[in-house]
């Protein structure tokens, strides 16, 4: 967008000249080019914590402590220092090479208590107020006592909180606690923020809690969608309950002669009708009745029909009732794509095999909109040419130029290499969809990412927050503009390589978002101390 | 479309430009600044329809869809399943003239269960 590469002459054409229309972000981010992250410090001297991540509007620097009872928050500044000499690179003081030459430290909470840790992978950022979600949990037990309503199979944490904080001052807002529960926190998987909405997936109760920010801090409780899917079902069901136990005590009465005859017929049923068991869930429900009308309307033909449900449905049924809810995300404000799975792979991650499906939720009028297989062409369609609206983030303007392959044709390039290198589309169609629904907020938004801008190597590096496996060459950002020149490198190791080549080390990468900053800690998997370098522009 | 217009001849305009300096003396050499008391008879050639098929309701609001294009599409896509499908006759050219892909996913269920 610019006719010239030298940063000089791009300001003095950003004088005279706007931007193609809607371009004004992408052309801005055109000078994220000359300014690079090209000068690292190695190995700074920092406190021993865990950082976790920069806010996206850049403000904040989330860590915790190595004890996972505490939060951390800095400020990310600049370095700063007067020099006399006369070189027109002067050479930096000693204290460039520490943490606190770059962050300062606003404050340290205490947020879990004796027995909690704090889920160092869960942080969700509420960009309007400056608030930030976390998590502090009891530890997992794995074969927990089965109780009512729980799905069993899925462990259960005796008490997670989420802990809404101020990120300005440190102060605690609000908390929400769930006892004896399960909910995946890990990478903000079972989270969800859309504007001022959270969904939090219980996987154990299999509901989806809707719960809204408000301005003042307070997590208020909207609705809460599986058993019952509208607010007043719960009324419904509980008046029509008292009147069906009346009546069964009344022929249970007399039936007693019978009921060893019954016992033998319907081995599935229990000696006592509940009312609770009897109905599916409300979400359950909702579901078996869109597949059921779905495949109904298919066939024109009576006969036809009945033949296509035996085969499709009814077969299936059993299937179809024990699915349970995999990961919720928003898809606008009413609308949620829930993915449902068997119970085996709920919790695990490597559940990539297992059958899984889709199924598109309209919260207000409770109705099932669309329901596809995870190896479903139609919604790989879909996935490839809107994938931007699945990793909806709202309102939040940072977010919005994250590179997907729905907006950069190299991404899109790369895509449609894999699914032609792909031996069955079926299997590449599924693999894609595993990334479906996506986490909130796992994205970083920094422009270094922007594949109109660089070109690197995904594997080694990506806006994706995982943790990698180092190695000891450095990452290589290349322009995309011609000349194709080498723009800048990311070394994660220490500057002479490492002396013990065996030890695996595994790096993360925190970028600033808007600053030419980068953080990256490698740590060897078993030591604790890592190494903390910090990129920037010199 | 009917046009209207006056005979085109040199016509002093209001100079809003005043006396701006330029490359070539000779250039805006026919252009005379307006005399106040004498305002530009010209008026701009101006088209009219000749028809009113294009006329919209007179009771038309335009507003922006609240649905994004993502969930119109799962919703587009629902309907078209959700009408019972016709004999082949009826379907020479697809109702949006693009492919369906119909065949693929009903079978899609039944795969892997």
């Amino acid at each position: 967008m610019f006719s010239s590469g030298n940063v000089t002459a791009r300001v003095f054409e950003r004088q005279i000249r706007t931007a193609p229309r809607g371009a004004t972000v992408n052309r801005a981010r055109n000078f994220y080019e000359n300014l690079v992250p090209s000068f690292t410090l190695y190995d700074v001297e920092c406190p021993d914590h865990c950082f976790r991540k920069f806010t996206e509007d850049g403000l904040f620097l989330i860590s915790f402590s190595r004890n996972h009872q505490e939060l951390i928050v800095y400020r990310p500044s600049w370095l700063t220092y007067t020099s006399d000499s006369d070189d027109t690179v002067p050479p930096l003081p000693r204290r460039a090479s520490r943490f606190d030459s770059f962050f300062t430290q606003l404050y340290s909470v205490n947020l879990a208590s004796a027995n909690e840790l704090i889920c160092k992978d869960f942080f969700l950022y509420f960009h309007t107020h400056r608030f930030g979600l976390f998590a502090a949990s009891t530890a997992q037990i794995h074969d927990s006592a089965p109780s009512p309503g729980a799905v069993p199979g899925v462990p259960s944490i005796d008490k997670i909180t989420f802990i809404l904080l101020r990120l300005d001052d440190g102060v605690i807002l609000d908390e929400r606690v769930f006892l004896h529960d399960f909910v995946n926190l890990a990478y903000n998987m079972g989270v969800f923020l859309y504007d001022d909405l959270l969904a939090i997936l219980s996987l154990r109760y299999q509901k989806i809690h809707l719960l809204q920010i408000r301005d003042s801090g307070h997590l208020v409780d909207a609705r809460a969608i599986g058993y019952f899917c509208r607010e007043d079902d719960e009324l419904f069901l509980n008046s029509n309950s008292q009147a069906m136990m009346t009546q069964d005590k009344n022929k249970q009465q007399s039936l007693s002669g019978n009921r060893e005859d019954d016992a033998e017929n319907n081995g599935l049923h229990h000696s006592q009708p509940n009312p609770e068991n009897s109905f599916l869930s409300g979400i359950k429900q909702r579901l078996l009745s869109f597949i059921f009308r779905e495949i109904w309307n298919e066939e024109s033909d009576n006969t036809l029909r009945v033949q296509s449900l035996k085969k499709k449905f009814y077969f299936h049924f059993q299937d179809y009732v024990d699915l349970i809810i995999w990961k919720v995300q928003f898809l606008d404000r009413h609308h949620l794509l829930i993915k449902f799975g068997s119970v085996d792979g709920g919790v695990g991650r490597n559940a990539d095999h297992l059958s899984a499906f889709f199924a598109v939720y309209n919260m207000e009028t409770t109705d099932i909109v669309a329901f596809y297989q995870n190896s479903a062409e139609d919604l790989y369609q879909l996935f490839e040419q809107f994938s931007d609206h699945f990793t909806v983030s709202s309102s939040s303007p940072f977010m919005n130029f994250v590179t997907s392959h729905s907006n950069s044709v190299h991404a899109l390039e790369q895509l449609k290499y894999m699914k032609n290198k792909a031996n069955s589309f079926s299997q590449f169609v599924k693999k894609m969809l595993v990334s479906l629904p996506f986490s909130c907020q796992s994205q970083s938004p920094s422009p270094y990412f922007d594949q109109s801008l660089f070109r690197f190597d995904e594997k080694l590096i990506s806006a994706a927050d995982r943790h990698r496996q180092s190695s000891d060459n450095p990452i290589k950002f290349i322009s995309r503009r011609q000349p194709q020149t080498l723009k800048f490198k990311i070394k994660p190791g220490p500057e002479c390589g490492s002396a013990d080549g065996r030890s695996k080390k595994i790096c993360s990468f925190l970028f600033h978002p808007h600053l030419p900053l980068a953080i990256s800690i490698q740590q060897t998997l078993f030591m604790p101390p890592s190494v903390v370098n910090i990129h920037f522009r010199r | 479309a009917k046009k209207t217009t006056r005979n085109s001849i040199a016509i002093p305009m209001a100079s809003i430009l005043g006396d701006l300096p330029s490359f070539d003396p000779h250039n805006f050499s026919q252009h005379r600044p307006s005399d106040p008391s004498n305002p530009s008879k010209m008026v701009p050639t101006t088209y009219h329809p000749t028809h009113n098929r294009t006329l919209p309701p007179p009771d038309q609001v335009i507003t922006t869809e609240v649905k994004n294009i993502l969930i119109r599409s799962f919703y587009q896509r629902a309907e078209e399943k959700l009408r019972p499908k016709r004999p082949a006759s009826e379907h020479l050219v697809g109702e949006h003239g693009k492919k369906h892909f119909r065949a693929a996913s009903s079978s899609s269920y039944t795969q892997g269960l």
